[in-house]
């Protein structure tokens, strides 16, 4: 029999509690004691461990108002047959139990990530707040507003917003449209574009709106960008370590269904793109790693910490001025909508949350050199040679077998401060 | 003037107007009967949209008031007009068209019943405002007194109107400032179902004249000489510059304030007392009397007005309707934007 | 400025040049005839008929009796006649007295008769807040008349314009409204010599800029000219319209600018609900201007109340320039 999982009673009012977020995911086998789900009530948020180890099924979709003592999952002994999904969570006693049955497609009962969000706001949450300019400007700019931080009230976005997206994009001639996907993690895609698709992952701290510079340049591909846990749309998921967080990767890659794709990864991103490409080869028509971690031990943890701690735009601005050799391209306009886009608290710590476990104490805690070695896909790596986060040296690490393009005068962000160079490079590849 | 054949007994109308005159009162006279009936029937034959307030048994009091006054002079009249604009010669196809809601229509469809006018003939219109008319009147005798134009204005109100503020504030400022306009109530002892007993502190309405430093006389308003003699004498005094007067005429309205009366208020017994004293079958005898008309003669201008009347709801009827897109047309001068 | 065009920049006050006005038409338009409550030897409650009696006479500065209703009724009559009366209502609010003939005759008899008449008429309106003279003397009652169809309606904010629309007013067939501020009356400003006109329904720019846009009505566009004055030392760059015609209102002009700044707040004296700012909105928020908007838009009225006596209090029930101030710079940074 599986165990129940049940909304706890956590406080002496309480009738319902309100399923926040999921730190397993349908299937994954989750250990007696260990965090399993963030609960919100009226009065609290708190965070719910396993009753047993198990198989998790069936976990009520995130958002979920589940009555006390009513089961919000299940945890199956390996083999153990799994029951049909409930109905409904808590309403019918009937429905509590689902009948053991096998079932050939265990579907992931989360729909959709629902942000922890103020009361009163939760119907609005997932609704962009744009003023009709700003709209309009992403409209004429074939932009969607979901890609976009809003600086105005309550995260509103306004013209000047849309305009410095565009602003920091110059060939941003042509921009492209993204639709979101559904999936566990956040997966934007072109609508237009023909041949084989480029898929893109983003580094540490950062989101999938840092790509808009190279976008022109991929346009004529469909392209796809994949956002990390706890970065831009995805859900704030808490990960153990460097192979959890490629599995969610990774799942979000094969969840895309291509056969062939090129592949780009910048900094965490290309450490996440070289581990995928290690067990997903076939699939890799070619891979672009751009200042990858993964390569070597050194990065710069106060860079890093410093961004995660940062709450308002003057503490961001001088750690994102170290991300770049030209500091005048981060402008007061560019950090207040990069900081825009880390005001929710909420993120900010699932980011700490996770350099705590990737980057503890300002090293790599991976190593994917091996995996460099074993890959027989084209591969280049692009690096600047005033990267201020990961030392450039390390690309000295791979094998002959891939290319290698520095440039100088450029820091840790090459595909946004030399888009043009680094776009015409992949587009060369593809 | 009526000349060889003068009656010095005689009443006034008969003395003062010529035969012709005369027979052409009673043709309005008829005109304003079938007019109200051919209105009637139409509604009842579900061919009007509106409601009407009809004036059958007060054809005298608007021709009588009328006899004196050429087309310069001014009337401003009433919700219950119809008789007034007749008197006016107005032109009975496109009242009716009016009536009918139709483009050919005094007002092109706009007004309705409660608004026909006809300015060439100096009718500024009936209003459906009790007492909207009374300050307009005053204004057109303003008018006329700056202008020159020796033109003469007849305000008609009904009992109702008297004890509206603008009647009074009308009569004070006519009166102050000596202007040509003649207050001609029509006190047909309802205003809707209030009779005047229960609505008006003054016996007379034409009491009220005395508080403004006017004559007010009260006169049969079913008598045609009798409204004449006295409007005629009030006109006379305002084209003299004497300034205004005021005449109560006394009569009666046959049939419901509007259509959607139900006589409560008052008895059959008195209604048909009123009916009784019919002022086209009155003005009739009394033309046959003086002989100015045979009995056939009135019998045939009666059926003359019949036939004015089928041809006008026919002229109605057959109009074009105003086009939808031009229901804004003419709330500013030459389309001058809102 | 040099001293040659100052000296032609003859100023007169509002009053005066409203006065200068009505003396251009006695003067050249028989049919003109002032009426009111003493307007005559008295030179009316704000002198601004002053002494035309002594140069036309009583028959053509007329004081009436105290009767509203009458004294509007008697001249839309008279309009309707072949006089071109101009007919002063002692205080705005008196309007509610006369509102029979302005609303149901000056305003409908033209498309009553179906175009076979018009009602040539003019009326004044001293208007607004801040005389002390508390709730039944110190309305802003144009979004009233505003609201009907027939009549136009002005609010002249500048003794150029006071005398201009005037002049214009006297031109147009149909009736027309103009509310004049009572603070403005001594407000002294360049009034052209002679015979002009300022178009009716057509706003003015009074100040240029780019960051937003604020339109007001009469005395709330000195307002909002002080304020902008303010927010361009703190570099914010306010436009300021003059709408000048609350009916009918020039849409173009506001549209256009909407589109250039993306911000709009409106400032009149009236009550805020159902009032000018909310038809302006309204306009904006109906038109392809919405598409240029980048933050909510304001409307800056009179409190949902009468307007008090105490001085302090009459202050804060209208909008000040502390009021568009905040709201402009609430705008401005995004604030809103």
């Amino acid at each position: 029999m599986p165990v129940e999982v049940i909304m706890p009673k956590v406080d002496m009012d309480m009738a319902k509690g309100k399923i926040v977020t999921w730190y397993a995911s349908e299937g994954d086998f989750v250990t007696k004691g260990a965090p399993l789900f963030d609960i919100e009530t009226d009065k609290a948020a708190m965070e719910i461990e396993a009753p047993d180890s198990g198989i998790l099924h069936h976990p009520a979709p995130e958002g979920t108002d589940v009555p006390i003592g009513k089961p919000v999952a299940w945890l199956y002994a390996e083999g153990e047959a799994v029951g049909a999904p409930p109905a409904s969570y808590g309403a019918e006693p009937a429905a509590a139990s689902p009948a053991p049955a096998p079932v050939s497609e265990p579907e992931p009962a989360r729909a959709e990530a629902v942000a922890p969000a103020p009361r009163g706001d939760v119907a609005l949450s997932d609704k962009q707040r744009a003023t009709p300019r700003a709209r309009a400007l992403a409209r004429e700019a074939g932009l969607d507003l979901d890609g976009i931080p809003g600086t105005g009230p309550r995260g509103r976005v306004q013209a000047e917003d849309v305009q410095a997206l565009l602003d920091r994009a110059p060939a941003f001639a042509a921009p492209v449209a993204f639709s979101a996907e559904t999936g566990p993690l956040s997966v934007t895609r072109t609508k237009g574009g023909t041949g084989t698709p480029v898929v893109l992952i983003h580094g540490f701290a950062s989101d999938a709106t840092s790509w808009a510079p190279l976008e022109a340049q991929l346009k004529h591909r469909p392209i796809i960008r994949i956002e990390l846990p706890g970065h831009g749309k995805s859900p704030k998921l808490r990960i153990a370590n460097f192979a959890a967080l490629v599995k969610d990767v990774r799942r979000a890659f094969d969840d895309l269904n291509l056969e062939q794709v090129h592949l780009v990864g910048h900094s965490l991103g290309g450490a996440l793109a070289l581990a995928i490409a290690d067990t997903r080869e076939r699939s890799i028509a070619s891979l672009t790693l751009i200042a990858p971690a993964g390569l070597g031990p050194e990065v710069n943890g106060d860079a890093l910490s410093g961004i995660c701690r940062a709450n308002r735009p003057e503490s961001l601005g001088p750690w994102l001025r170290r991300l770049v050799a030209d500091e005048t391209i981060i402008t007061d306009s560019y950090v207040r909508l990069a900081m825009a886009g880390r005001a929710d608290p909420n993120l900010r710590a699932a980011q700490s949350a996770l350099a705590e476990v990737l980057f503890p104490d300002g090293v790599q805690a991976f190593d994917l050199r091996a995996a460099l070695e074993r890959i027989a896909v084209p591969t280049r790596i692009l690096w600047g040679k005033q990267d201020d986060i990961i030392p450039w040296h390390h690309a000295l690490r791979a094998p002959g077998r891939a290319a290698l393009h520095l440039f100088g005068g450029v820091g840790h962000m090459p595909q946004i401060e030399c888009a043009d160079e680094v776009g015409q490079l992949i587009k060369a590849y593809i | 003037m009526a000349d060889t054949l003068v009656e010095t007994n005689a009443p006034y109308a008969i003395r003062t107007y010529s035969p012709e005159q005369l027979k052409d009162a009673l043709r309005k006279m008829f005109l304003i009967r079938k007019f109200e009936e051919g209105a009637e029937d139409s509604y009842m034959r579900g061919l009007i949209h509106g409601t009407m307030h009809l004036s059958i048994g007060q054809e005298a009091s608007a021709v009588g008031s009328c006899m004196s006054l050429t087309d310069a002079d001014k009337i401003t009249s009433t919700h219950r007009g119809h008789g007034h604009c007749v008197a006016k010669n107005a032109d009975l196809g496109k009242m009716f068209a009016e009536f009918f809601g139709k483009e050919t229509g005094y007002c092109k469809g706009r007004g309705g019943s409660m608004h026909i006018a006809d300015p060439s003939k100096g009718n500024l219109g009936a209003n459906g405002i009790v007492g909207g008319g009374l300050p307009i009147a005053v204004g057109a005798a303003l008018s006329a007194k700056r202008l020159g134009t020796g033109a003469v204005t007849i305000c008609f109100f009904g009992d109702g109107a008297n004890n509206e503020g603008a009647f009074h504030e009308s009569l004070n400022m006519a009166a102050v400032w000596k202007l040509p306009v003649v207050f001609v109530c029509e006190n047909n002892k309802y205003g809707m179902s209030t009779s005047t007993a229960r609505s008006t502190a003054v016996k007379n309405i034409a009491e009220r004249a005395a508080a403004y430093s006017m004559p007010g006389v009260t006169v049969d308003g079913n008598d045609f000489s009798a409204v004449t003699e006295a409007v005629d004498a009030a006109v006379a005094r305002a084209r003299a510059g004497e300034g205004p007067s005021l005449v109560e005429n006394l009569t009666y309205r046959w049939r419901g304030h509007s259509k959607s009366d139900r006589n409560r208020y008052r008895t059959k017994e008195e209604i048909s007392e009123w009916m009784e004293r019919d002022p086209i079958v009155a003005m009739s005898n009394l033309l046959v009397a003086h002989k100015i008309l045979s009995e056939a003669e009135v019998a045939g201008l009666e059926e003359q007005a019949t036939q004015v009347i089928k041809d006008a709801i026919e002229f109605a009827a057959a109009s074009p309707d105003p086009r939808i897109e031009d229901a804004t047309r003419d709330v500013y001068t030459e389309g001058a934007a809102a | 400025m040099n001293a040659m065009t100052k000296t032609e920049l003859r100023e007169l006050s509002y009053a005066e040049a409203i006065r200068e006005a009505m003396d251009i038409a006695l003067a050249s338009d028989e049919r003109v005839v002032l009426m009111g409550e003493d307007i005559g030897v008295y030179g009316g409650a704000f002198q601004v008929t002053g002494d035309l009696v002594e140069k036309y006479g009583t028959d053509r500065v007329m004081d009436t009796p105290i009767s509203e209703l009458g004294g509007a009724g008697v001249a839309v009559g008279a309009a309707l006649t072949g006089l071109k009366p101009i007919f002063e209502f002692q205080f705005s609010d008196f309007a509610a007295l006369a509102m029979e003939q302005i609303v149901n005759q000056a305003a409908k008899v033209r498309y009553m008769l179906g175009g076979s008449v018009s009602v040539p008429l003019v009326m004044r309106f001293p208007a607004g807040s801040g005389t002390g003279a508390a709730a039944q003397h110190s309305q802003s009652i144009e979004a009233w008349l505003g609201h009907v169809p027939g009549l136009k309606v002005l609010q002249p904010s500048t003794p150029e314009d006071a005398k201009g629309m005037l002049l214009a007013a006297l031109e147009d067939p149909d009736p027309v409204m103009i509310f004049e501020h009572k603070i403005l009356y001594k407000m002294k400003g360049h009034v052209p010599e002679g015979y002009y006109t300022t178009p009716i329904g057509k706003a003015a720019i009074r100040r240029p800029g780019k960051d937003l846009t604020i339109v007001a009505t009469s005395m709330m566009v000195h307002k909002a000219m002080a304020a902008a004055e303010t927010l361009a030392a703190e570099g914010i760059d306010a436009e300021v319209i003059d709408l000048r015609t609350v009916r009918p209102m020039d849409r173009e002009t506001v549209l256009a600018s909407v589109r250039k700044t993306g911000r709009l707040v409106c400032v009149y004296e009236g009550v805020k609900t159902l009032g000018v700012g909310a038809e302006v909105s309204a306009m904006v928020a109906e038109s392809d201007a919405f598409d240029f908007l980048d933050a909510p838009i304001v409307r800056l009225g009179g409190a949902e109340c009468p307007i008090p006596y105490n001085p302090e209090l009459e202050k804060a029930v209208v909008p000040q320039v502390p009021d568009i101030l905040d709201a402009a710079r609430n705008l401005a940074k995004g604030r809103i």
